[in-house]
């Protein structure tokens, strides 16, 4: 896909809409292959089209979205607070400031999944200064750690947005940023999910909603899971091995290919003697279109994660050459080359589940996990800007929480943070974002998001906005979502 | 300009906009209502002034209601430059006074609408009829049976369902299609019910005598198959929610559910075979503790509660008590009323926490199974620390705290307890039956109290004592055959004979002691029994520190018996010095006890003791709900099995029986065969064979000529035709491996791990099923396998990747290739090949092998087309295995026509 000859949208409306969706059979939902084929035009449809979720002009075609599991420390990385160095020791309420423990925001912010009698998180009120320096970068001037030095170079790119907030205050909260709800409630489909099933294809030969280097452990399967929109919207894990990249997606070496094309001719044939026996069934349709694709995929997928095409350039460019940054860099160079084949939803897990948890030893654990992934996202944003592909893409870089102001006590702790759930912050670039902006703030300790602040899920409506979706009409009959799971589009940080 | 301002402006943009698009089609205010108004009205306000409720006075499901107004007067009229009441209370700022109270304020656009029907004079249809009183909604109603249509009766097929079906066919003008093939019937037939094709055997047995009486046979032949219980299980399991152990699978650490939950699976799969009724299922389920507390069965069947369990936070093991319960039993999403009162159905939020309480008691208690080791208590969560994987033992719930407070809190967040409405009692709507619970408290017999007292643990133990006996007496008899009397070794073997006998006697007296304790048997002194039981014991332990002291000598000497003892040796001798040394002191401190005055009457209970009572709250909820009167159960069982034969419910919501859910596409027949569930002692092969003999499920699949059918029902709501289905991602696996002669029947036991699903061969149901990474096998993964979190039907998805397994796996390959040879032997048998085959036997052959293999694969015979092209692709060089994978790619593999 170039800029030139990309797709414009298809109409989300062509979508086959069967009257009992929601009630555990969203399934046979596959829309976009009838769509393509002229098959579906049922008056359904139709109707369908009317309410389409599609909400005024698409800014971006497809999303890169990089999540760090575990929680980076906010007040280390992207939102430098210098009181905590000048009353580093002291407890909140020997501070100038309102002490923010006792905020009604606290609260509010803040529900553990353990129940109260069994564990509630302890507050730490002494305050532990920074572990890093910070610096202003670019022409917008913006604060970030001397951690970040290539990112800072595309300061002027980002737009931070430093009042995000969210409930949980353990690591659940990494399926919550993805489906906005906490662990207690019933699960809901991830951001990507609803992207995929919102959005039609760009490229039928690659899966809609790609993952690359997760999910990050069993229990986050359900940070790419479409639950109960069905598995077709779930995302894809791939492997970024053109080797092996999707199971089950390359022949047997015990098979030639020329076998392989004879058998899946006879498969279509005999199926198209079926087709004609039952000419209106449409699972059966869709299972000869799901055919044709299946074969294609065998050489597309491995193709869009083949990175031999790529220069010696680009591949310094995202570290590929040095053992720190290899691993990010190749998830992030293969995002880059699926989002320009047209797939619409790339989640990379550039880290592994958990690491940027600093209980302890913060200075060391963030030092060395910012140089892995550092170099190559600015290579990222440099390579999207260079190609053109900074006006079709958005890319969001979060993580599940922030990490406390105060000094994590337990375990002899005398270098950590714990879990920061009232106050984190996330960036955002490229489609229908503004460049080198600050947008929201954290209290001068770096506790409280100020303002309503951002819920995750306001992350998902800007998302969903900029692809040109409107979360609110992204319904399920019977399946009843929350305000809170539509969030609100973040309106001041778009173009 | 402020945000309200611009709000205000906004709206009156609208308002002009929409007055003047009137002006142009010059709408009524009747239509305006009806085709704007009444649906926001609806959507957002009839929970709380409708038939529902009536908050304030107001109703505001007719026009006619609306203009009466609320309690304090007319909310249509101006007051000065104020809008109407109506609007003022929707477009307010004020947060407390805003209508409706919840979600997000009414649009700009919407209240443009609703001031504008105002503006015409706020006129609806005449003669309309507000909204029904709740209680009498179709499913709240008690099911009397319905009278069979008698004159619309089909090929004179005697069956009721059909005179249902037949009697909607023709009120809706609509032709049944004709009975499938014998081929295709079988096939669906047997997927069906046990969810794995028929053998060529049986294939051809039913071809050559397809009568009405041979299908009946072959009927009661699959619902007395074992594997009925399993296929059938497996679709309960969905509705029921099962899952094993998950948490932190990768730690690992169990959070949820438990290591020995499969034991409530087994139990399901045996139950069904055993056609136990679907009210004592679920009375097990629900209270098997108290239904039979001595039954140890009964109480693996409350692994339906232990699904739920979740270590971190018991609020949230009673909320999907509550919610699973109410949506899995009942059709009622008590869900709804967990923050507020339900919207639809008149289930209030007390109600909720009513339904709450009968569960508040329970806790889960690990017992010993006879005939394995002691599992130990059941491990509590403790925060931060690992729950381990018990494998042994068996789980169920009892009433551990009866005095356990189920708080009322609000927002659906138990930090909002409102402690002094005190705690609530447990209770149910009372709309649905008229009859109030009889809630009494269940006096438990003595083994439910006290497991080590179980008959059945008794002889396990006395059988292992015999066991190791006999064992110790043979070597004994070795020792003795070798003439090594004389020998240490020989001294210790007695020591530990003598041990064990003393063991057992120790054992004997401690039941008898605790036998006596709780049951107080005649002409024994529980006290002289526990002097006694205390005195062996005691005795015992002196006798087994000996036995480990002449067992060490032995193994002392025979290392200083080494000549020239290396570093090592010399190592090993200090440890077992040292052993030795502990060991004797052991005696010595043994031989104290025997006189320690303290101990006396002390021994080892045989087992732990739990509650003498029960609440009796569960079994009094299960009484309720199994009731003959009760309008929900019977029809939400029926409606489930229903699904599951046609591919489709006769009402789509299945968890939602209530008002916001779907009414039923034939109620009459619904409320018909839920009669018959009760009436036959709720069992559901009666209704399976009822099914499965109907004509309706027999006819045919496809679409037929007639348009009239396509026209009028092209979703086949009334079916004039069968629904076809495609198969569960275990049919497909299960069927793949029986295809090839490479299922695995053994039944039952403890869960097998997904990683080994594609190179062990037990039925898929036997795998583990859990919301994790690892909860489902790679088939099962990409072919909808059911989510435990949630799955009371089941998705059915058509991608790309599913064609990619059934190519390129390796599991796949291995199957075609075992056909494959079969095939290729079937036709040497037909046609041997010692010469030269002439070109027309080899076409023979050629064709015997594509017959066969259809027959094999897809349970019918090729149709000259495909005949042809197949026999040409084997002439034209592809392989016998190629043709096989060919076919179990064919659509007809995974459909179920």
């Amino acid at each position: 896909m170039t800029r030139k000859n990309a797709c414009c949208h298809q109409p989300a409306g062509r979508r086959p809409f069967l009257a009992d969706l929601g009630l555990g059979c969203a399934g046979m939902a596959l829309g976009d292959m009838f769509a393509a084929d002229g098959l579906w035009n049922r008056a359904v449809a139709d109707e369908r089209a009317d309410a389409a979720s599609i909400d005024g002009i698409p800014k971006a075609k497809s999303v890169i979205w990089i999540f760090l599991s575990g929680g980076y420390s906010h007040v280390e990385t992207f939102d430098p607070k210098p009181a905590l160095n000048k009353y580093a020791g002291m407890t909140f309420d020997k501070t100038p400031f309102e002490n923010p423990v006792h905020s009604p925001l606290h609260r509010k912010r803040f529900r553990s999944v353990p129940a109260e009698e069994i564990n509630v998180r302890d507050v730490y009120p002494t305050i532990f200064s920074m572990q890093v320096g910070w610096g202003k970068h670019g022409e917008s001037g913006i604060e970030i750690t001397d951690w970040w030095p290539h990112l800072a170079g595309c300061v002027d790119e980002l737009c931070f947005v430093r009042n995000m907030w969210t409930t949980d205050n353990d690591h659940a909260a990494e399926n919550q940023i993805h489906t906005g709800r906490h662990k207690l409630d019933e699960p809901q489909p991830t951001i990507g999910s609803w992207a995929s099933y919102g959005l039609g294809a760009l490229n039928e030969n690659l899966p809609r909603y790609v993952v690359l280097g997760g999910p990050t452990r069993s229990d986050t399967r359900q940070s790419i899971d479409a639950y109960y929109l069905g598995p077709q919207y779930s995302g894809v894990p791939l492997e970024v091995d053109p080797a092996n990249p999707l199971p089950f997606g390359k022949r047997l070496s015990s098979q030639t290919e020329d076998a392989q094309r004879r058998e899946f001719q006879l498969v279509q044939q005999l199926n198209g003697l079926a087709a004609a026996e039952y000419p209106e069934d449409q699972d059966l349709r869709a299972r000869i279109r799901a055919y044709e694709l299946a074969f294609r995929m065998q050489t597309s997928v491995p193709e869009a994660v083949d990175f031999q095409q790529e220069t010696e350039q680009t591949r310094q460019l995202y570290g590929l050459d040095q053992d720190a940054t290899r691993a990010a860099g190749m998830k992030l160079l293969a995002a880059r080359r699926l989002v320009e084949r047209g797939v619409r939803f790339v989640q990379v897990f550039p880290s592994t589940y958990g690491v940027w948890d600093s209980h302890q030893k913060l200075k060391e654990n963030h030092t060395r996990l910012c140089a892995t992934v550092d170099l190559p996202v600015a290579g990222l944003i440099q390579d999207l800007k260079q190609r053109g592909l900074m006006e079709d893409v958005t890319v969001v870089f979060c993580t599940e929480f922030g990490r406390t102001p105060g000094l994590e006590l337990r375990g002899g702790g005398k270098d950590g943070r714990d879990h920061h759930p009232n106050g984190f912050t996330v960036w955002l670039a490229g489609a229908g974002i503004k460049k080198g902006c600050v947008h929201g703030a954290t209290d001068e300790l770096g506790y409280h998001a100020l303002g309503d602040g951002h819920y995750v899920t306001d992350l998902h409506a800007t998302v969903l906005h900029l692809l040109g979706l409107n979360n609110r009409k992204l319904e399920i009959p019977g399946r009843r979502r929350l305000d809170i799971d539509h969030g609100s589009v973040i309106t001041e940080i778009l173009t | 300009m402020n945000g309200r301002s611009f709000k205000r402006l906004r709206t009156l943009f609208f308002i002009f906009t929409a007055l003047a698009t009137i002006s142009v089609v010059k709408a009524s205010s009747e239509s305006i209502y009806l085709r704007q108004v009444k649906p926001i009205l609806k959507e957002r306000c009839y929970a709380c002034h409708g038939a529902l409720k009536q908050e304030a006075g107001l109703r505001l499901d007719t026009a006619d209601l609306i203009r009466k107004g609320s309690n304090v007067g007319s909310i249509l009229e101006k007051r000065g430059n104020d809008p109407a009441e109506l609007v003022v209370r929707m477009t307010t700022a004020d947060l407390s006074a805003r209508m409706p109270p919840e979600g997000h304020a009414v649009t700009p656009e919407q209240i443009a609408q609703i001031q504008l029907w105002i503006a015409s004079g706020a006129e609806g249809p005449k003669q309309e009829t507000p909204e029904a009183d709740p209680r009498e909604h179709w499913a709240f109603r008690r099911i009397e049976r319905p009278p069979i249509p008698t004159n619309a009766f089909i090929d004179g097929n005697r069956n009721p369902i059909d005179a249902f079906i037949a009697a909607s066919l023709d009120a809706h003008g609509l032709v049944p299609q004709p009975v499938a093939g014998p081929e295709q019937r079988l096939r669906r037939l047997y997927l069906d019910l046990i969810g794995l094709p028929p053998s060529r055997d049986d294939l051809h047995q039913f071809l050559g005598d397809p009568s009405q009486s041979n299908w009946e046979a072959a009927v009661d032949r699959l619902l007395s198959s074992p594997q009925y219980g399993e296929r059938w299980g497996r679709h309960w399991m969905d509705v029921w929610r099962y899952s094993d152990w998950y948490g932190r699978r990768m730690v690992p650490d169990v959070w949820n559910s438990a290591p020995q939950i499969w034991r409530w699976r087994d139990w399901i799969v045996r139950s069904l075979n055993q056609d136990v009724g679907y009210d004592h299922m679920i009375s097990c389920m629900l209270a098997g503790d108290e239904f039979a507390p001595d039954d140890d069965e009964a109480g693996y069947a409350t692994g339906y509660l232990i699904r739920n369990w979740y270590a971190l936070n018991p609020n949230d093991w009673m909320r999907n008590n509550v919610e699973h319960a109410g949506k899995a039993f009942l059709g009622l999403t008590f869900n709804c009323a967990h923050c507020h009162d339900h919207k639809y159905d008149p289930i209030t939020q007390d109600n909720y926490f009513q339904f709450r309480a009968f569960f508040e008691p329970i806790g889960i208690r690990q017992d010993r199974v006879p005939g394995e080791a002691d599992p130990g208590p059941f491990q509590e969560y403790e925060y931060s620390v690992l729950r381990k994987i018990v494998r042994i033992g068996s789980v169920r719930v009892y009433d551990r705290n009866p005095g356990a407070a189920t708080w009322f809190y609000t927002g659906g967040d138990e930090r909002n307890r409102v402690a002094d409405r005190g705690s609530m009692s447990p209770g149910v709507p009372l709309f649905l039956i008229p009859q109030h619970l009889q809630i009494g408290e269940i006096q438990l017999p003595i083994p439910a109290v006290y497991p080590g007292l179980r008959p059945a643990m008794n002889a396990a133990l006395l059988a292992e004592y015999s066991a190791a006996i006999a064992a110790v007496d043979q070597k004994i008899q070795q020792c003795q055959a070798q003439s090594e009397q004389q020998t240490a070794k020989f001294k210790a073997l007695n020591a530990e004979r003598a041990a064990i006998g003393a063991a057992r006697s120790a054992y004997e007296a401690r039941f008898a002691a605790d036998f006596a304790k709780y049951n107080g048997s005649p002409g024994a002194d529980p006290v002289q029994l526990a002097e006694a039981a205390s005195r062996i014991e005691r005795n015992a332990s002196v006798l087994q520190a000996e036995a480990l002291v002449a067992t060490r000598e032995v193994g002392l000497e025979e290392l200083k018996a080494i000549q020239n003892p290396d570093a090592e040796t010399q190592k090993k001798i200090a440890a077992a010095d040292q052993d030795l040394t502990t060991a004797r002191t052991a005696v010595t401190e043994a031989m104290a006890r025997l006189h320690d005055s303290a101990l006396a009457g002390k021994y080892t209970p045989t087992g732990p003791e739990y509650a003498k009572s029960s609440t009796g709250r569960r079994r009094a909820l299960v009484q309720w709900m199994t009731h003959r009167d009760h309008p929900l159960t019977s029809r939400v069982a029926v409606n489930h099995i229903w699904m599951r034969h046609f591919h489709s419910p006769l009402v789509a919501s299945v968890f939602d029986f209530g008002r916001n859910g779907t009414p039923p596409t034939h109620p009459e027949l619904l409320d018909w065969l839920a009669v018959e569930l009760v009436e036959s002692g709720w069992s559901m092969k009666h209704i399976h064979r009822l099914i499965v003999t109907s004509r309706v499920w027999q006819s045919s699949s496809s679409m037929g000529a007639s348009s009239v059918n396509l026209e009028h029902d092209p979703d086949n709501r009334f079916l004039w035709r069968m629904n076809s289905g495609r198969m569960e991602s275990e049919v497909l696996r299960d069927s793949l491996l029986f295809t090839a002669g490479r299922l695995d029947l053994t039944m039952g036991g403890q869960e097998l791990e997904n990683s080994q699903a594609m190179t062990t061969f037990r039925r898929s149901v036997y795998y583990s099923c859990n919301p994790e990474l690892d909860g489902k096998n790679p088939l099962g993964a990409l072919f909808d396998a059911p989510e435990p979190a949630d799955c009371y039907r089941r998705s059915r998805s058509v991608v790309p990747q599913q064609a990619l397994a059934l190519f390129n796996s390796e599991l796949i390959h291995q199957m075609s290739n075992v056909i494959a040879e079969r095939l290729i032997s079937s036709a040497e048998q037909a046609h041997p090949s010692a010469q030269q085959l002439l070109p027309e036997q080899q076409f023979a052959k050629q064709n015997h092998i594509v017959v066969a293999a259809f027959e094999q694969i897809l349970s019918r015979t090729p149709s000259p087309d495909e005949l042809r092209i197949c026999t040409e692709s084997i002439a034209g060089g592809m392989a016998v295995d190629s043709l096989v994978r060919v076919l179990l790619n064919h659509n007809d593999f995974v459909a179920v026509r």
